[in-house]
């Protein structure tokens, strides 16, 4: 059995890390900053030892090494252009050679651009529209025993927050003989109607974070006592 | 070059995107999003040995927070190789690197934003006291008043009717209309990209 177990060394250093960090409530500090760079350095560098091992050599190297051990040239063929690819993107490392790298990078930006845009069509635009009008459905509504009248006055106030949320970022104006722009009448009413649902959903998502964040504070409050507590075998 | 790069991101978006919606498609959109997974790895090592550099270079000019940037290459270094040679599955790199430092510096973070928040919002009333604010601030108050866990229960009224009205309507019908503005956006800077009016890989 070991001297002192990997549980202790492993409290040990949260306990450490979580002072330091915390020390930031009586003002910026070296511990703080020591912290919040070695976490930086650590978040890196593990996070380039899971690139390596869950990317680069799953679905790069070891198939390439497999296929030229086998002789089976055509599948070693096909990982050549993310092979170049690799070896283009490094080169925006040196100065000089940077522009190779647009190569891949223009890749990326196209494989990128094709994803997100069906990603937010069939993600976003379509179901949350779906579910918008689904919520006057009578039908949807009977089964989850809601009557018509709140049904209508709850998808009404839904519907006016959705319409009009979307007119407040609308920037469309028309120009004035003087110059001048403004927007239409009646997109700046929306706008400011949508102002008011922006401030509420703001408002609700800032209070759910605000729970999650005092939630964290409390556990690592938490952690640093059973933390003492365990160490000096205080029951 | 700049004809060709443009060629490559238009080919490769219609291409894949093509995938989404004809079955003979699919295969060659597996083959190129494979391809993409593998240069985003890549991308990201990239990313990492430009933070090396950048960090570096300010230990060269002995800059006034060189320090810190030592104590950062030396945690990337140490990190990697540990990491690199245990794997990062292994019950050790789990132990010291993640619960050891990055779970908890992570919390600790997440739970100084309890007070940099409360302090936020306090300045906010005091800065900017128009229409959105007001709302913004009884909004969160309501809320975070209806969700709280008291001895007795939920607030009569505030947790049981007001909390679920504004969550599940109002803050709904603000969120889909910013959701659905958002994704608009996002689809038209896609279509840009796949149209060429937009180059950013560099190739305006």
């Amino acid at each position: 059995m070991p001297f002192i177990s990997l549980d202790l060394i492993t409290g040990a250093l949260s306990f450490l890390f979580t002072l330091m960090i915390l020390s930031y409530l009586i003002g910026d500090n070296p511990l703080f900053k020591i912290a919040v760079y070695l976490f930086i350095g650590v978040a890196s560098g593990y996070v380039a030892a899971v690139v390596f091992w869950q990317v680069l050599y799953p679905k790069l190297f070891l198939p390439m090494s497999n296929a030229l051990l086998a002789g089976a040239y055509n599948q070693g063929l096909l990982l050549v252009a993310p092979l170049l690819g690799v070896a283009f993107i490094f080169m925006k490392v040196s100065p000089r050679l940077s522009g190779i790298a647009r190569i891949t990078m223009a890749f990326l930006v196209g494989a990128g651009a094709a994803v997100t845009l069906a990603g937010a069509l069939t993600g976003t635009i379509i179901p949350q529209v779906s579910a918008t009008i689904d919520f006057f459905d009578p039908q949807t509504a009977a089964a989850r025993n809601i009557g018509a009248f709140e049904v209508l006055g709850n998808g009404a106030i839904l519907l006016v927050g959705v319409v009009t949320s979307l007119a407040y970022f609308h920037f469309g104006a028309s120009q004035k003989p003087d110059g001048s722009t403004k927007r239409f009448a009646l997109i700046d009413m929306f706008a400011w109607i949508g102002r008011i649902f922006i401030g509420i959903t703001l408002g609700a998502i800032f209070a759910g974070v605000y729970a999650a964040a005092l939630t964290a504070f409390i556990e690592r409050i938490s952690s640093l006592a059973i933390f003492i507590k365990t160490l000096f075998g205080i029951p | 070059m700049r004809v060709f790069t443009a060629v490559i991101a238009i080919a490769v978006g219609v291409l894949v995107l093509l995938g989404y919606f004809l079955p003979q498609a699919v295969s060659s959109q597996i083959i190129l999003l494979d391809w993409a997974i593998i240069l985003a790895g890549a991308a990201a090592l990239v990313g990492i040995l430009n933070l090396v550099n950048v960090h570096a270079d300010k230990i060269r000019r002995r800059a006034k927070d060189g320090i810190y940037s030592a104590v950062l290459i030396i945690g990337l270094f140490a990190t990697f190789v540990f990491a690199l040679v245990l794997k990062p599955q292994n019950a050790y790199v789990q132990a010291f690197v993640l619960k050891g430092i990055i779970i908890p510096v992570e919390a600790s973070l997440m739970g100084l934003l309890a007070v940099s928040l409360l302090y936020a919002a306090v300045r906010l009333l005091r800065r900017r006291s128009d229409v959105m604010s007001i709302v913004f601030i009884v909004t969160a108050g309501l809320l975070f008043l209806g969700s709280a866990t008291l001895p007795f229960g939920d607030v009569p009224l505030i947790g049981t009717l007001v909390r679920p009205w504004v969550t599940q309507i109002w803050a709904l019908g603000g969120a889909r209309g910013i959701l659905i503005g958002v994704a608009l956006g996002t689809l038209t800077t896609g279509l840009r990209v796949l149209f060429g009016v937009d180059r950013p890989y560099g190739g305006n």
